[in-house]
Formats: structure tokens, C-alpha cells, sequence
């Protein structure tokens, strides 16, 4: 029988095998790095005691700055990475002033109901310990109604989350007056997640808790806790609307960490493909997982995430059992999540495969490799990922598998970039209009408007305005009242782009139907249209029926070696343009547009060998969206060439910057989409359009137009060092079928990014 | 471009959904003193009330007392009341015992949205209370959003009351007036915390079992024999709220004050019906109701009455004696009084009349009473064998699914030790 081998001979195998070592494009060690700490600050003695009997003699420096900090009444951002002791930064200070003044309130948010729980359980046992009259509670939709009037009157800290905050909390603040009246610390943990729509939406919130506060006369100090991004400080003060300091100073010690990058041999050298990421990620966990190393395997979709489970799932099974290795990503529901986060806490599960759902700090003990499965799209998401191994220090290893996308390429070749570069910017826009109106009429709903004030640092006039004319809201003299029989915080949801999403029903069993998960609806359109094999927990499902109005999808078990995957086609017309600007011979345009998508057609894709053994259509309604949008069209000497080069150079090149895009506007690659048109309505040329998914735009559309020429060079920075000879999933990407779309391409993005080299003819 | 073409552009994706139909009215300021349609609200005995630089409008109507709603007449309050304080045994949560007739204070809102929440404003606020000669009625009402301080204190100060009654005003209509109060408590007194008679509640109790909804409306139409004409239905009231809004006409407005006004008089008639069947006074009491009363006073502790009402029912010949029968077996077993709970539980398990629930429940009792006190688990086998039969009668449910397993378990164990037994016969 063969011996278990330990994560030491394990690496030792990496770097010596044969099948392996030639993979390894690199690999960075981090050493560890000692603790600096100071003495514990003048704290309550109780207190002091507890942190003693819970091993905690000094504060790490960070820890110190941040109690000092909040103690003089800063707001302040603390960028903590994993296991750093964060909570230490506000539950330190929280307490402390509550034994101060027993009658003070903290608010502590946090962006999902999982890490409110387990905050709880942290912070009530330090209190216990310290032998502390201090209540706290969790709030949210599973607080019982008997317990909730107890944490309205007594509850010293609630923890909540934005969602609870915007639908029962906020429109009900009459019934919080003691909270309100003294509330003195506001906590914002893991702000780093607030970007994008759901930062948003919550920087609207929070404008809103600030004017309650304002109404009952307190003024609370804001404490955020946030990963490493390259604009903490920004981030927090653009959701707050405070100015904030930055707290940095880590102190807390870290274990050696090993960082791989693996890039799959290359199969086919003329057209430059690679082995799957996915077959060396499955085969890599596998050697891991057959010597019980307990490892996370990161994917960056669902159904990525699916298809790696049933991979891994078929290769242990008779070693470890079904239950040893379990998938974890959004549209599981929470009691299936719960049980899945304490199996890993308790060992019971070896290994999970998920997706970025698990960056957050839902807290899952400590495992010993991450491995990705391509590069996650940021470089703040990595480093996230990676900190999921060997969170509580001694020796890790984090391995990131390169797909063959341009990307993830441009990465595993450069990995000075990724360990030099800060990392990304996460972007905000409170004053979307859409999503600020949403917010400016739930505000009206829970205070009335006087003439003047301002949202934020928004001016209100104008939509307050027009919500009077949609007969929202009542003007009496100086103010805007609330007159509408509507509860407006139901119909706002702070997560989605769509506000509604579709339910997934399995009929496999005519005796049992049920829900099995939910999606929202321009996901919907492609992963769940008729046909269209969903996959839950490594279950197949096809999809027997969609009901589009009602949003419900019926499924089906099914048991087939295929996946599917659809198309979506897109056409797109500019509104107005609110900038434009040249580059060299180039325009480059942003402003509103009005985007119009419907899902085609479909593929069947086999498992294993990704051959095409099958398509049909869909049948679907085409969904309006209007928002934001940068676009850029070049000069008259480019547009000599056959249409169809025309059309295909654009396609390659489209192709090659919708990857390149999450690395200079920190997002979800889903967030931004890259749409080429040969002739565009608004010009008649050819064009590349950059639109947000969000109606009404969330600022990445805006930032892509500040930095287009950043973005065109590091585009064509690719495809030219591409090593294959017309066009690969590496640099322009497999669509295209002339051999000459690469050189098009790169000629187009070099038109776009340099002074030509003839000078060129300026654009009219 | 400007915001407001930007947001009617993107008016598709705004969840606002609603179409301007009118043009709003430009100036809806008003002067001081300067109260618009002035002359149709006189007409409805309407009079402002002046407060800093605001007002209310107050209406006002008097009943005299021997003025018939419905069943009774209001002067029948006035005995009611003094009934109950010469009952003080009853000890019953709608008792006024301690309470002239006059301090009750019924009440009643109208509000622009359903559901709690700080957006929802009430805009009437209605009460009656009785003297020895009439009932009079006020309803203060809110001439637009701003006006909640002189409508608050027009309220707050013109009633003396200490005891509320209400149609489901526990759980809407009073956290609702707080919540407002809540919003502009520098202005106006401080609220005082008081008794409350909910009637929803009791209601509810009382008469689920005839109405689909206990709604106030129902409860008019079905059991205080009311019936109202050209009524504007409550639902309605935030939309005409709205309108008058616009166009300060307040013809609409005159349907909802009648609506709340007949809403608040239907209190005062619930509650002396209500009254009279706690106190065993109404001649037509059915007997579905009397068990409900026994019920209730069970619930409450009051077993000597709930005893009372259910020994009463036992005796007729009619389907809810089985029922009257089965709750006083309880209240028997309650008080370990076994001799009366099992000839009462015989009655029902052995009558063929008596179906359902019941049986089942009996013959469990039974079951067990067999078993664990007579130690004759033959008897126990016979009456847990009727038990498992009579349920598998029963529609499935998860419910009969736990009957089920808890009798096969009975039965097996008794069936254990029967044979046990035998064996040591043998």
C-alpha cells in the first residue's frame, strides 16, 4: 500500500516531475514574515483579561493605530489581509466605548448573513469572556419576531447586513430611536466587496443611515476593514461620504507561502493550443486530494465550477467517498452552504471547488492549497484566493493554472506584473441615476425633503421634481412628502443588475417538486434556456421548459457527457455623447446608449475532448438595456480593407481587449462587455463599444475611456508576442477565420494606440 | 443634458411604472387661513383647528344614545360596562372592569399604504366615546403632509380617554400612530402608554369558523346584521387621499370620513355583541359560539367558567356537545380529575355520531389512560387500534403521517406487552 505523502514531498514532486516541472513557469516564495506588536493600550481591565486568557498579550501594530484612531473619533479604513486579526481593529475600540458610556450603539454591516453569524459568535465571546453587560444580536430575515423588539430597544451592537439595513431597518426607523439616537461606530467590513452595481447601491444606503442619524442627532464614526486594492481610502470615502484615513501598518505575522504558476503544455504548436486548464487543474487536485491535502480548487463560473466537482468527484471517489469533495458558488441555497462551510471547518471535507463566492470571509478553517483555475480576473481576487491556503501561517501553496485565454496568458508571462503591480481600483457610482433615484425615494419614504438638501453630495432637486410628476411624492411648500401607498425598499434589490430573478424547479420527481436555486435574468437567457443543461452540485439538469413570464425554469435530472453553451447577440446604438476626444487618428467617444440582446443559438459541447456535437436555437424575448458606454473608431486608412477583414480585425480585437479590460477597471469580466461593429449608426464606421451592464452605467465605461490608450498598447502587447501563427484563444481568439485577422487586428490596435508610422490622415 | 430628461429617458428601467395623468396644480401653497373648498367642508360640520402656523381639519357628529346600529342600541354600552365591573371573577382581557362607560375611546385610522413603516402616513384619525345623553364623534384629519403637528396635537388634546378599543389596532393602527408620533415628538405631548381591547382578536376567536376573513366589514354583515350602502371601500381611501391631494376638492374625502365614522360606530356595536357572549347574555348565542367562549376562557386560565360553559353545551343533543365534551375532558385531565375525563372520552370514542378529530384524540386518551394508569393494556390496544382507524380516514397530511407512526408505536409496544404477559401466564 502506498504512504501518504505530505504537502513538503508533494511540492518536492512538483518541482522534479517530469509531466510537471516543465509546466512550471514559476514559482515565488514568500517568506514569513514576524510579528511587530505593541503593548495593549489603557483598556478596562476586564477587558484586558479577556484578551489575555485568549492568548492575546500585545496588539499587533495595526490593531494599535486603528483603536487610536477610533478612540479620536477618525473615520479610517484598515487594509488587513487574511488572518490578520481585523475584527480586533473595531471590536476593541466598540467595546471599550461602551463600557465608557453604556448607553452608546454600534452598527456593524457586513456584506452577507453568513459573516454577520459568525461575527457574532466572536464578538459575544469575548464579551462573555470579559464578564461584559453588553448586548449584541444579529439582524436579519432569520431573527425571530419575538427576539427583534429586544434588539431594536437593547441592543448595544446589531449586526446586520446593507439588504436588512435597506428593507426593515432604515424605513423603520421610528422604531430604532435608541439605536439611532446613539449610535457611535458605524462598521464596514470587507468594503472591498462594495464595488461595482452592489457598492452602489450600498454608498445610497449609507447616504440614507446618514440622514437618519443626522434626524436624530448623531454623528457616527465610520470603520472600514478592507482587503488589499489599490484605492481603499477612495472606495471608503466615495461610500461614506466622509473623509477617511488609512490604517497599514500590518503587524501580524505570515507563514511561508509558495506561489506556482502553471501553464498547460501547448498540444498544437501552429495554432497554439493548450492543454484544458481544467483536465491539469482536476489532475493536480487530484494528486493533492488522494494524499488528503485539503485544498480549494477556485473556478471562475458556475459552471466551471460544476463541470471540475464532477471531474474530481469521479476521480476519489472510492478513496474518499461523495461527500469528501463539494461544490459551493451563488444559487446554492444558504442551509446547503452552511453545512458545506462547517464539513471544511471540521475536516470532514477534503476538498471544495468554488467560486469566488468563498473570497469572502466565511470562515472555513484553514486549508493547506489553493489552486486557481485561471487567473481570476483581478489581481486583489487573487491574492483573496490565495489567502484561503494557510490562513493561520505554517506552509502553503497556492498554484494558479493558466488557461488559454489572452489574460490569463498575459499573466502567467509576466509575472513581475502580478507581483510588482498594485492592485486594482475598485470603482463606485453613487450618483447613477437609476440607482440614486431608487434610493432618493426610499429616503423620501422614511424623512421628507426640504428644498435644498442635498443626497449625498448630490443635488436633489431635479429628481425630486420629477418623482412629483410621476406622483411619488407630494410637494407641501418647501418639501417633497412621501405619497405613494407603495413600500419602496421591497421592489430595490442591492445585488442584482435585473430586479428579478428566475426559479429553478426540479420535476424529477413528479411527487417532489422543488426549488433548487435561483438566477438572475440575463444569466438566465443563457444558461437556462430550453434544452440547456444546468448544472447543480454535479447534478445535471436539463432544462424542460422556461417560463419566461412568470421566470421559472423546469428541470429535469439528466445524465448526458455534454455540456451546453449560448450565444448572445448584441446590437447597439449610441443615445448622446456626452465626451469625445482623439487619439491619433482615432475617435473615441462615451455616452448613453441603448444596448438590445437575445440569446441565439446554442452548442452542445462533449466533456473531455470540448468537440461541438450538437446546436439549436432559443427562443427568447430581447432584453432593452440603456447605460453607459466608451467606444473608439479608427481613421479612413484602415477602412480600405474587404469588408469582411474589416469585420473579422474587429472581432480579434475585441476579442483580445474584453480580456484585457478587468485589469485596468477592477470588475467582473461579466461587468464590462466589448461589442465590434463594422458600421456604427452613430458614424457610419467601424467601432469597438465598451458598455457597463447595469442600466444606466456604473463609472467602468467612463474609466475605459480615460485610459484607452493604456488599454489599446497593452492590448496589442498581446496579440503581437502571441507566439501562433493567425489567431489563437490566446490573443483574438477562436471566431475569426481569415488568416489574416491577427495581423488586422494588430495593425487596427496599432493604429489605435501609436502615431502611425506614415503620419497617417487625421479623421474628419 | 439634464437630469430630468436623462431620468425620462431612462424611465423604462425606474420601477416607478405609474403615468402622470394630470398636470399637477402649480401652486399648492396655502396662505394662512386661506382653507380651499372652504364652504363644502362647513357643510360636513368640518371646523379648523389652528395650531403654530398650521392646522387640521376637525369633524364633528353626535348620536343621541338611544340611537339603534345594528343589533343594539348604544345605550346597551352603558349597561354592558356595568356588567363587567359588577363581574369581577371574569377576569377577561375585553372586561371594562374598573372603566366608566365613557372612558372608552374607539378608534380607528386611515392611513396612505398598507403595512407599517415610517412612509405611511395616517391622514384620519377617528374616535367615539359615549355620555349618558349621545355618542359623539371626532375625526381629525390632515389637509396635507405638512399639517402632522397640528393634527397630532388637535388629537392628543382633545380626547381625555384611558382605554382604547380597536378593530386590529394592537398590531396597525396604534404602532402606526407612534411611528408618526415618533417623527415630530418635539412638537406635540408626549404619548401615553395605555390599556387596549383589540376586537380583531377577539373576533377572530370568536367567528373564524364562519367567516372566510374576519374582516370588520364581515363581521358587520354576518353577525351584527349590518348592512352598508354607497360605502367607499377602505382600500380605495389612499388613492382619494391622493386625488384630493392634487385638486383639494375634498368630495371624495367626504366618503372616507363616513366610512371611518360607520367603521368606529360598528366598534361600539362589536363590542357590546362581543360582551354579551362572554357574559352568557345574548339569547341567540349559538352553541358553536358558546364552545368558542369556553374555549377562550380555558385559554385564559378560567377553568371553573370554561367548566361552566362546556358542562352547559355537553348536555344538549347537538354536534358541538362532542366538542364541549372533548375541551372538558381536558380541563378534567387539567385538574387530574381521571373518573370524569375517561366517561366523558368513552362518550365520544364509543358514539358513532361523533367523527374526526376528536375520536382520535379520545381514543389516544384513552389509549393511554388504559395503559399507564388501569395497567390493562388490552383495553389500550382496543382504544389505540380505533384511534390508528379513525385517521387513516383522514385527508393525507403531514400531520396524519405523525399520527400515524405515534400509533403503530403504541400499538407494537402494546402489543408487547401483552404478549409479555401471556408468556408469564403460561
Amino acid at each position: 500500500m502506498k504512504v501518504r505523502k505530505n504537502l513538503q514531498e508533494l511540492m518536492e514532486e512538483l518541482k522534479t516531475d517530469d509531466n510537471l516541472k516543465d509546466n512550471i513557469v514559476h514559482w515565488h516564495t514568500i517568506d514569513e514574515k514576524p510579528a511587530v506588536t505593541v503593548p495593549l493600550p489603557d483598556i478596562h481591565t476586564s477587558l484586558e483579561r479577556a484578551l489575555e486568557r485568549r492568548g492575546i498579550k500585545e496588539l499587533y501594530t495595526h490593531q494599535e493605530t486603528a483603536y487610536e484612531y477610533a478612540r479620536k473619533k477618525h473615520d479610517f479604513v484598515a487594509v488587513t489581509p487574511t488572518a490578520s486579526g481585523k475584527t480586533l481593529c473595531y471590536n476593541l475600540p466598540v467595546l471599550q466605548g461602551i463600557m465608557e458610556e453604556p448607553n452608546a450603539r454600534a452598527l456593524y454591516l457586513f456584506p452577507t448573513k453568513a459573516l454577520a453569524q459568525d461575527q457574532k459568535s466572536e464578538i459575544n465571546e469575548l464579551i462573555e469572556e470579559a464578564g461584559l453587560n453588553i448586548n449584541s444580536y444579529t439582524y436579519d430575515g432569520d431573527t425571530p419576531a419575538n427576539i427583534r423588539q429586544k434588539v431594536r430597544k437593547a441592543g448595544h451592537i446589531v449586526i446586520t447586513n446593507p439588504d436588512m439595513l435597506h428593507s426593515a431597518i432604515l424605513p423603520h426607523h421610528t422604531k430604532w430611536v435608541s439605536l439611532f439616537e446613539n449610535l457611535r461606530y458605524i462598521i464596514i467590513d470587507e468594503l472591498h466587496i462594495y464595488r461595482g452595481v452592489f457598492g452602489s447601491h450600498t454608498a445610497n444606503v449609507i447616504r440614507r443611515l446618514r440622514r437618519i442619524c443626522h434626524y436624530y442627532g448623531s454623528d457616527p464614526v465610520f470603520i472600514a476593514t478592507s482587503a488589499t486594492i489599490a484605492n481603499p481610502v477612495e472606495l471608503g470615502e466615495k461610500l461614506t461620504g466622509k473623509k477617511m484615513l488609512l490604517v497599514d501598518n500590518n503587524g501580524a505575522p505570515t507563514g511561508k507561502k509558495h506561489f506556482v504558476f502553471y501553464n498547460p503544455p501547448i498540444v498544437n504548436k501552429p495554432l497554439n493550443i493548450r492543454k484544458s486548464a481544467a483536465l491539469e487543474s482536476r489532475a493536480i487536485a487530484g494528486l493533492l486530494l488522494k494524499n488528503r491535502i485539503q485544498t480549494i480548487v477556485f473556478a471562475r463560473s458556475r459552471v466551471r465550477v460544476e463541470i471540475l466537482l464532477t471531474y474530481l468527484q469521479e476521480l476519489v471517489k472510492h478513496k474518499l467517498g461523495p461527500k469528501a469533495i463539494r461544490g459551493y458558488r451563488g444559487g446554492y441555497l444558504p442551509i446547503e452552504r452552511r453545512e458545506i462551510e462547517r464539513g471544511l471547518r471540521s475536516g470532514e471535507i477534503y476538498g471544495v471547488v468554488s467560486t469566488n463566492a468563498l473570497e469572502l470571509g466565511v470562515d472555513i478553517g484553514r486549508l493547506q492549497v489553493c489552486i486557481m483555475n485561471g487567473y481570476p480576473g483581478t489581481i486583489a481576487s487573487a491574492w483573496q484566493q490565495a489567502g484561503r491556503a494557510g490562513r493561520r501561517q505554517g506552509e502553503s501553496l497556492v498554484i494558479m493554472v493558466a488557461s488559454s485565454n489572452p489574460l490569463d496568458q498575459y499573466i502567467i508571462q509576466h509575472p513581475d506584473y502580478f507581483f510588482n503591480n498594485s492592485p486594482e481600483t475598485a470603482r463606485i457610482n453613487p450618483d447613477n441615476l437609476i440607482i440614486m433615484v431608487d434610493h432618493l425615494k426610499c429616503a423620501a419614504y422614511e424623512l421628507p425633503f426640504q428644498k435644498g438638501e442635498k443626497f449625498g453630495g448630490a443635488e436633489t432637486e431635479d429628481m425630486l421634481e420629477y418623482l412629483e410628476e410621476e406622483k411619488i411624492l407630494h410637494r407641501q411648500g418647501e418639501k417633497w412628502y412621501w405619497m405613494n401607498d407603495a413600500f419602496p425598499a421591497t421592489n430595490i434589490s442591492l445585488r442584482s443588475a435585473s430586479q428579478e430573478n428566475v426559479v429553478i424547479i426540479d420535476t424529477s420527481d413528479i411527487a417532489n417538486v422543488k426549488v433548487i436555486g435561483e438566477m438572475d435574468t440575463f444569466s438566465a437567457m443563457t444558461l437556462l434556456h430550453e434544452e440547456a443543461i444546468y448544472l447543480h452540485q454535479g447534478t445535471q439538469y436539463q432544462v424542460e421548459k422556461l417560463d419566461w413570464e412568470e421566470k421559472k425554469a423546469f428541470v429535469r435530472e439528466v445524465d448526458v457527457d455534454y455540456y451546453t453553451d449560448a450565444n448572445l447577440a448584441v446590437s447597439l446604438s449610441v443615445l448622446e455623447m456626452d465626451k469625445e476626444r482623439r487619439i491619433n487618428v482615432a475617435e473615441a467617444g462615451y455616452g448613453d446608449v441603448s444596448v438590445r440582446a437575445m440569446a441565439t443559438i446554442f452548442k452542445k459541447i462533449k466533456f473531455e475532448t470540448h468537440e461541438n456535437i450538437g446546436s439549436g436555437p432559443i427562443y427568447l424575448p430581447e432584453e432593452e438595456l440603456h447605460t453607459n458606454a466608451a467606444w473608439i473608431s479608427p481613421g479612413h486608412s484602415w477602412t480600405q480593407l474587404s469588408q469582411q477583414r474589416v469585420e473579422e480585425g474587429l472581432v480579434g480585437t475585441a476579442e483580445a481587449l474584453r480580456h484585457i479590460i478587468p485589469v485596468f477597471v477592477m470588475c467582473d469580466p461579466a461587468d464590462v462587455h466589448v461589442v465590434p461593429q463594422v458600421k456604427a449608426d452613430h458614424n457610419e464606421k467601424p467601432t469597438i463599444f465598451f458598455y457597463d451592464r447595469y442600466p444606466g452605467g456604473i463609472g467602468l465605461s467612463e474609466k475605459i475611456y480615460e485610459n484607452l490608450e493604456n488599454v489599446l498598447a497593452e492590448a496589442r502587447q498581446i496579440v503581437e508576442s502571441c507566439p501562433c501563427a493567425s489567431g489563437c484563444p490566446s490573443c483574438i481568439g477562436t471566431e475569426t477565420s481569415l488568416s489574416t485577422a491577427k495581423a488586422d487586428a494588430v495593425h487596427l490596435l496599432s493604429l489605435l494606440s501609436h502615431q502611425t508610422e506614415r503620419g497617417g490622415k487625421p479623421c474628419q | 443634458m439634464s437630469i430630468k430628461s436623462k431620468l425620462n429617458r431612462l424611465k423604462p428601467h425606474l420601477s416607478t411604472g405609474r403615468k402622470a395623468d394630470k398636470q399637477g396644480i402649480p401652486d399648492q401653497i396655502d396662505k394662512s387661513g386661506d382653507i380651499p373648498f372652504f364652504e363644502k367642508w362647513t357643510v360636513e360640520n368640518v371646523e379648523p383647528f389652528y395650531f403654530d402656523d398650521s392646522y387640521c381639519l376637525v369633524r364633528k357628529v353626535e348620536y343621541p344614545i338611544m340611537y339603534r346600529h345594528g343589533k343594539y342600541s348604544f345605550a346597551e354600552l352603558i349597561n354592558i360596562v356595568n356588567i363587567w365591573n359588577n363581574n369581577p371573577e371574569l377576569n377577561h382581557p375585553l372586561s371594562a372592569i374598573g372603566h366608566k362607560a365613557e372612558e372608552l375611546f374607539f378608534f380607528d385610522t386611515e392611513t396612505t399604504g398598507l403595512g407599517g413603516g415610517a412612509g405611511n402616513t395616517i391622514f384620519l384619525l377617528g374616535h367615539a366615546s359615549v355620555t349618558d345623553s349621545k355618542v359623539i364623534l371626532k375625526q381629525h384629519f390632515l389637509p396635507h403632509p405638512g399639517a402632522e403637528i397640528a393634527l397630532y396635537q388637535s388629537f392628543l388634546t382633545s380626547v381625555d380617554y384611558r382605554t382604547l378599543v380597536t378593530y386590529n389596532g394592537k398590531s396597525f393602527d396604534w404602532p402606526q400612530v407612534k411611528t408618526r408620533h415618533t417623527l415630530i415628538r418635539d412638537h406635540v405631548p408626549k404619548l401615553p402608554s395605555f390599556g387596549h381591547f383589540d376586537l380583531y382578536h377577539a373576533s377572530r376567536r370568536m367567528w373564524k369558523h364562519k367567516l372566510e376573513r374576519v374582516k370588520l366589514a364581515a363581521v358587520e354583515k354576518d353577525i351584527l346584521g349590518l348592512q352598508r350602502t354607497q360605502d367607499v371601500p377602505g382600500y380605495l381611501a389612499p388613492i382619494i387621499y391622493f386625488d384630493y391631494l392634487e385638486r383639494k376638492d375634498p368630495e371624495g374625502i367626504f366618503g372616507v370620513l363616513k366610512h371611518n365614522e360607520q367603521d368606529i360606530l360598528s366598534l361600539i356595536t362589536l363590542y357590546i355583541h362581543l360582551s354579551k357572549q362572554l357574559l352568557g347574555l345574548d339569547p341567540e348565542r349559538s352553541e358553536r359560539e358558546s364552545f368558542e367562549v369556553g374555549r377562550w376562557f380555558s385559554s385564559l386560565g378560567n377553568i371553573d367558567k370554561a367548566k361552566d360553559t362546556f358542562s352547559t353545551l355537553a348536555l344538549h343533543e347537538v354536534p358541538e356537545s362532542y366538542a364541549a365534551k372533548h375541551a372538558l375532558a381536558f380541563e378534567c385531565k387539567r385538574e387530574r380529575d381521571w373518573e370524569r375525563a375517561v366517561v366523558l372520552w368513552k362518550d365520544i370514542a364509543e358514539n358513532d355520531a361523533s367523527i374526526g378529530r376528536i375520536v382520535v384524540e379520545a381514543s389516544v386518551e384513552l389509549a393511554k389512560y388504559m395503559e399507564h394508569h388501569r395497567k390493562d393494556p388490552e383495553s389500550a390496544l382496543w382504544y389505540a387500534d380505533k384511534a390508528r382507524r379513525n385517521v387513516e380516514l383522514f385527508p393525507s397530511s403531514p400531520k396524519k403521517d405523525r399520527i400515524l407512526i405515534d400509533c403503530g408505536k403504541r400499538i407494537e409496544r402494546l402489543n408487547k406487552k401483552i404478549s409479555r404477559a401471556s408468556a408469564r401466564i403460561d
